[in-house]
């Protein structure tokens, strides 16, 4: 108490000589340096190549430039390192134009020296799109790229001369990319980590250990300043980035807290400037006349849904799963159980992803209906669900997929009259299973890398093309998401991925959508902030409040 | 009297011996009032578990999510805190309600027909193995004890944490799903299934959490019991049965089981709680009971998180828990005294 | 004795090589591979992985690298997870924070758990003994998982007395050091008023006292020294398991430690950690428990080794 005292006592002296000073000068709210943020886990990796999860790429977003960007709001492609890109009219060859401003700069925590090192260049881009694509690099994520030109090949080793991919630099400021097919979608990919321009010479020198505060370079609006591994990692302001002067945040503070109500233990403690909301804290939060003015819900571009195995019975039948679709009362579901705003799903894609009809209203998706959930049923051979065999539902140990199984569990136990199994594995074993032995039933959430639905459907329901642990096969469906991926034509493609959602969602009900994430925060009044729907905040727009 | 003939008489007696070894035992044990009531306590949580679908209130899987989070009345009076806030206040439920309105109470009460078995299962496995397994290297002692006591010294060095982890995933994911009829995997998936239904739960996966508690369990208790048996092997009625012709077996059986047996159950009364909570942080790192069975101890890791928001959900829980270890360790400190009045103190 | 400690730490050999094995094939038996992902890779992409740590060769020799690679250079191997580093990196960041966590909530358990059962042992069957004993059971009796949040609630959320969670100032090792500290003080609690009452009436006890020396020195010299022998055998385990790190108090205080290591890394099919932990226990298990039977020849002249 007294340490809270006296730290109050300088707060006030300082405020009021800050208030002083500031009267004097230039009008404006005045800033505070830093901000206090939970990574939730250590990032597994800072290499931009080698990241895979949210956590890597979240910190790589505030190091690593990408030719591209995407807008925070519209969700476009908007120029990053590149001024301007221009394609070819058959589709396959896309030039980027970049900016010559951008610098490789190296930082000393030890001395909080930064140097200048050299410019970014075409060279860095192809050196960093060959890089991942290289097997010896061994990128879980290189895949991502295989619509250049040549990069499966090169990738799984069927040629071994990287000058046969399709990324090459023309000159020092012109990089250009030559595809397998036609893909409307490349602009956001050319922006994707794995894609980013690298630095040649620390990969060079300090092997696996180049992410280390010391060794690495960077070229985005902040530098690595320490990782203290699971414990907490600073990022510092870059003074030489090009749009420096309007950064204002000097210092992000992350701590590593990975239990959720410790974490938000920490934000009512004033140890973190923003946090995640634990479901349980929810109604509790909006009830608080202080939290309840720092909460915040808004869209986060992931999709909940049921796969199932559709050559098992009984869910081999389209009535049965189209059933189990109906008897499940999403809005419910969102009320009682996830409390933190989330849309009842009729598509797989979620708004803000170019192309689903998620927020069409002439699409007529599957929404809880228990007495055509119940006719459907008995269409099938099950009234009232007699004679339905035993089924099982898997989820991911975890304790909110185990509550929405619950849930489910209950309602169709309820409308439907049938008793579904819940089993549950760990992550690992989990996902062997669902890609080689998939249970009757089973939970996933999908999340844009880049927001089209070509990430979406093809990506993963194509029968050959894509993951398609659901064992399904559709011509129909498959045609409709191949001539959409080649189409450039905006209004023509939403039609095909209208009807691809369709038949997915609704027709043949291959998965059951549940709901569309969102993100459930609070932030300290004094914090001002931009949400990014992809994840990818960009602190450099930050802004904090002295307090 | 020859020699034999004195060792006859001795074998004799032990019978009206032991029987009076146990009355006075129990008589000890009875006048202790602490293990009286912990008794007591044992015996309720039993009787409570045998007939949980009478008396709960509800079934542990029945609700309506509309319910959800109730907060009983009496209980909201003395939270702090501002619960009437944001919780739905009402008397519905005596101990209130959990996110999809199931009957808190229920749920405890089910939950004994986990936690209760984990913990018996686990003595019962420690005991079965270890005394086996302790009385072997103990009798025989020599070459086959030193290498059965590496054995053990060598599984001791496991952390037993990382052990349980490992073979609950390894149950867990080749023995559940819906694997092949005739494959092992499948014998064991019906036993799992025997086990639950047993116990009258529904989809619990019981069978692998008694295997990972059992399996590790018993190298404590093999080593009590070997020490024991090299305490009592050289006293002269096992010399005296020896010598008349008895089998080893009979000699083990007859003679050194019942002088050791005491010492080894109340070791591992004691143990039992250790047990229940293994349960407990198997539930916190999701290789718990699957759901919708309730056991202590997802209820308790799943309450402990909305320990600021729902209260409920973890006091009652954690109270249940406590009033058990509480009983089990008066019960095993009371039958220690009682057993053994010289050893009264030892562990 | 020192041949007898040459011997003891020589059993050290065998008992990793076990370890090290069944550890081995039991973690390849589980299913699921460090490269399971959400999104699944295409299978060439897996092979580049698999290739790259060396998963593609026969596990026999995949086995006999890893020990080669320790034996020849002392190093236990990437870790899958985090690319970055390697096992040697991960013991060095996070064992010392364990260690330090760990012998913190020992010494607290000595403090607490000592005095209260001496206490409970020369007051045997009064309201002491009854209560020491209580709050000994109590504190076996609740589970970290409950009272680790509990007092967060208490001495952070409602006095704002000290911080939420982290670790590396002395105000923020207090409410961990107590939630681990609690425990073992109520087993040492326990063990130490158990091994008192059978010492003080022991013959040499009972001498002491006729010989007419004044009660405190008989209690101090003689009673106190012997009693402590057994607490001395459950501090080796004790020490092992805490010192490599205890994986509930750490997460809920989101301590740096190498407690999650020992969860994560099987969920994670982190291999060489998983190995590297296992052998890290197994170490530190055999030279706690080899303290400890040392220390008995100091507390006890009838105990010798050969």
């Amino acid at each position: 108490m007294l340490r809270d005292k006296r730290l109050f006592l300088v707060v006030a002296v300082l405020v009021t000589v800050a208030m002083v000073v500031s009267a004097c000068g230039p009008k404006g709210p005045k800033l505070a340096q830093e901000i206090n943020l939970n990574l939730g886990t250590e990032p597994p990796t800072l290499d931009p190549a080698l990241a895979t999860d949210t956590t890597s790429v979240e910190v790589d977003e505030s190091l690593f430039l990408g030719l591209t960007d995407f807008d925070d709001e519209t969700m476009e492609v908007i120029p990053e390192l590149a001024t301007e890109w221009k394609v070819s009219d058959d589709g396959l060859v896309w030039t980027f134009t970049m900016r010559k401003d951008a610098v490789w700069v190296h930082y000393d925590p030890a001395t909080k020296k930064f140097t200048k090192k050299r410019p970014v260049t075409a060279h860095d881009v192809e050196y960093g799109v060959k890089r991942t694509l290289n097997p010896e690099t061994a990128s879980e994520y290189a895949y991502v790229l295989y619509i250049i030109k040549n990069a499966e090949a090169y990738n799984t080793g069927e040629i071994t001369d990287p000058a046969e991919v399709g990324v090459k630099a023309l000159d020092d400021w012109t990089v250009q990319f030559t595809l397998e097919q036609p893909a409307g979608y490349f602009g956001g990919i050319a922006g994707m980590w794995v894609a980013r321009p690298m630095p040649k010479e620390p990969i060079e020198q300090f092997g696996e250990k180049w992410t280390e505060p010391g060794n690495i370079w960077s070229n985005g609006p902040f530098a690595l300043d320490t990782w203290e591994h699971e414990n907490r990692l600073v990022l510092v302001k870059n003074p030489h980035w090009y749009n420096a002067k309007n950064v204002s945040l000097q210092r992000i503070n992350y701590v590593m807290v990975v239990e959720a109500s410790t974490a938000f233990a920490m934000y009512e403690n004033g140890e973190l400037d923003v946090c995640g909301v634990p479901t349980t804290e929810i109604d509790r939060v909006k009830a608080d006349p202080v939290l309840s003015k720092e909460y915040y819900e808004g869209p986060y571009l992931c999709t909940y849904y049921l796969g199932f195995d559709t050559t098992e019975p009984p869910v081999d039948n389209k009535l049965v799963r189209q059933a189990l679709s109906y008897a499940v009362d999403r809005q419910k579901l969102v009320d009682t159980v996830l409390k933190g705003g989330q849309k009842p799903a009729k598509t797989f894609a979620c708004p803000g992803i170019f192309g689903t009809p998620a927020e069409d209203p002439n699409f007529v998706g599957i929404s809880y209906d228990p007495e055509k959930a119940k006719q459907l049923l008995a269409d099938a051979g099950y009234p009232n669900g007699e004679g339905f065999p035993e089924m099982t539902y898997l989820f991911n140990t975890s304790q909110g997929h185990q509550r929405i199984a619950e849930f489910i569990q209950q309602g169709w136990k309820e409308v439907l009259g049938i008793d579904v199994v819940l089993a549950n594995q760990e992550w690992k074993v989990y996902l062997q299973t669902i890609q080689t032995d998939p249970p009757a039933v089973w939970r996933m959430g999908w999340c844009a890398d880049y927001p089209d639905e070509n990430n979406w459907v093809l990506e993963n329901f194509h029968s050959t093309k894509g993951s398609n642990r659901i064992k399904w096969s559709n011509p129909e469906f498959d045609r409709a998401c191949e001539e959409a991926a080649a189409t450039s034509d905006p209004a023509k493609r939403k039609e095909l991925y209208a009807k691809a959602e369709k038949i997915l969602c609704v027709d043949e009900a291959a998965i059951i959508p549940i709901y569309y994430y969102t993100r459930v925060v609070c932030n300290k009044p004094y914090v001002q902030r931009t949400y990014a729907a992809l994840g990818n905040e960009h602190y450099d727009k930050w802004k904090v409040l002295a307090h | 009297m020859t020699v034999q003939e004195r060792a006859a008489l001795r074998l004799q007696e032990r019978p009206r011996r032991e029987a009076s070894l146990w009355r006075d035992a129990w008589r000890r044990l009875v006048r202790n009032r602490a293990a009286v009531l912990g008794l007591v306590v044992v015996a309720l949580l039993i009787a409570v578990a045998i007939t949980a679908p009478y008396i709960a209130p509800a079934h542990y899987a029945a609700g309506d999510a509309a319910d959800e989070h109730t907060v009983p009345s009496w209980l909201a009076a003395v939270l702090p805190g501002n619960v009437a806030a944001y919780a739905k206040i009402n008397n519905k439920f005596l101990l209130g309600s959990d996110f999809l309105g199931r009957d808190l109470l229920s749920r405890i009460i089910y939950g004994t027909r986990v936690s209760l078995p984990v913990g018996f299962m686990g003595a019962f496995t420690a005991l079965i193995i270890g005394l086996v397994y302790g009385c072997i290297s103990g009798y025989y002692g020599g070459r086959v004890d030193d290498i059965m006591m590496r054995i053990v010294d060598i599984l001791y060095a496991f952390p037993t944490m990382l052990l349980i982890i490992l073979l609950m995933a390894f149950f867990k994911t080749s023995f559940g799903g819906t694997p092949v009829p005739g494959t092992p995997a499948y014998t064991f998936n019906q036993i799992n299934k025997a086990v639950d239904s047993i116990l009258g739960l529904r989809g619990g996966g019981m069978l692998f959490i008694f295997m990972g508690i059992g399996l590790t369990a018993w190298m404590g208790m093999a080593r009590l019991a070997r020490g024991q048996i090299l305490s009592v092997k050289e006293k002269e009625f096992i010399e005296a049965s020896r010598m008349i012709g008895a089998s080893d077996m009979r000699i083990i059986l007859r003679h050194i089981f019942p002088n050791i047996i005491g010492p080894c159950v109340v070791a591992e009364t004691l143990a039992i709680p250790g047990y229940i909570n293994y349960e407990v942080f198997l539930s916190f790192i999701g290789l718990g009971v699957d759901p919708p069975t309730p056991s202590w101890g997802n209820l308790i890791s799943e309450g402990a998180q909305a320990l600021r928001s729902y209260p409920h959900l973890v006091i009652f829980p954690a109270l249940a828990l406590s009033i058990t270890m509480f009983a089990f360790n008066f019960l095993g400190d009371g039958l220690r005294d009682a057993l053994d009045p010289r050893m009264r103190g030892t562990s | 004795m020192t041949q007898y400690i040459i011997r003891r730490l020589l059993w050290l050999i065998p008992v990793l090589f076990f370890i090290s094995v069944v550890t081995f094939a039991l973690l390849r038996a589980v299913p699921g591979g460090p490269f399971d992902r959400e999104k699944p890779m295409p299978p060439e992409v897996r092979a580049n992985l698999e290739h790259y740590y060396g998963l593609d060769k026969p596990l026999p020799q995949q086995y006999l690298s890893w020990v080669a690679r320790i034996v020849l250079h002392f190093d236990f191997g990437p870790s899958y997870s985090s690319r970055s580093r390697t096992v040697n990196d991960i013991f060095a960041a996070h064992l010392p924070v364990s260690a330090q966590l760990g012998v913190l909530a020992i010494l607290l358990a000595l403090l607490i758990g000592l005095p209260l059962g001496i206490l409970a042992a020369l007051k045997q069957n009064t309201i002491w003994d009854y209560l020491g004993m209580g709050i000994a059971v109590f504190g076996v009796s609740v589970p970290n998982i409950v009272l680790a949040p509990l007092l967060i609630l208490i001495f952070a959320l409602t006095l704002g007395w000290l911080p939420v969670a982290g670790w590396g100032t002395p105000e923020k090792m207090i409410l961990p050091v107590v939630a681990l500290g609690m425990r073992e003080s109520a087993i040492i609690a326990r063990l130490t008023r158990a091994s008192m009452l059978q010492v003080i009436r022991e013959d040499y006890i009972r001498t002491a006292r006729a010989k007419g020396l004044a009660e405190r020195v008989v209690m101090v010299r003689h009673a106190l020294k012997n009693a402590f022998i057994p607490v001395a055998t459950v501090l080796g385990p004790m020490f092992a398991a805490l010192t490599t790190g205890t994986f509930v108090v750490e997460r809920i205080f989101a301590i740096p430690g190498l407690g999650k290591y020992f969860v994560t890394s099987i969920t994670n099919r982190d291999y060489p950690v998983v190995m590297g932990t296992i052998l890290l226990y197994a170490v530190f298990l055999v030279l706690a428990n080899l303290a400890v039977d040392i220390t008995y020849a100091f507390l006890d002249p009838r105990i010798r080794y050969k």
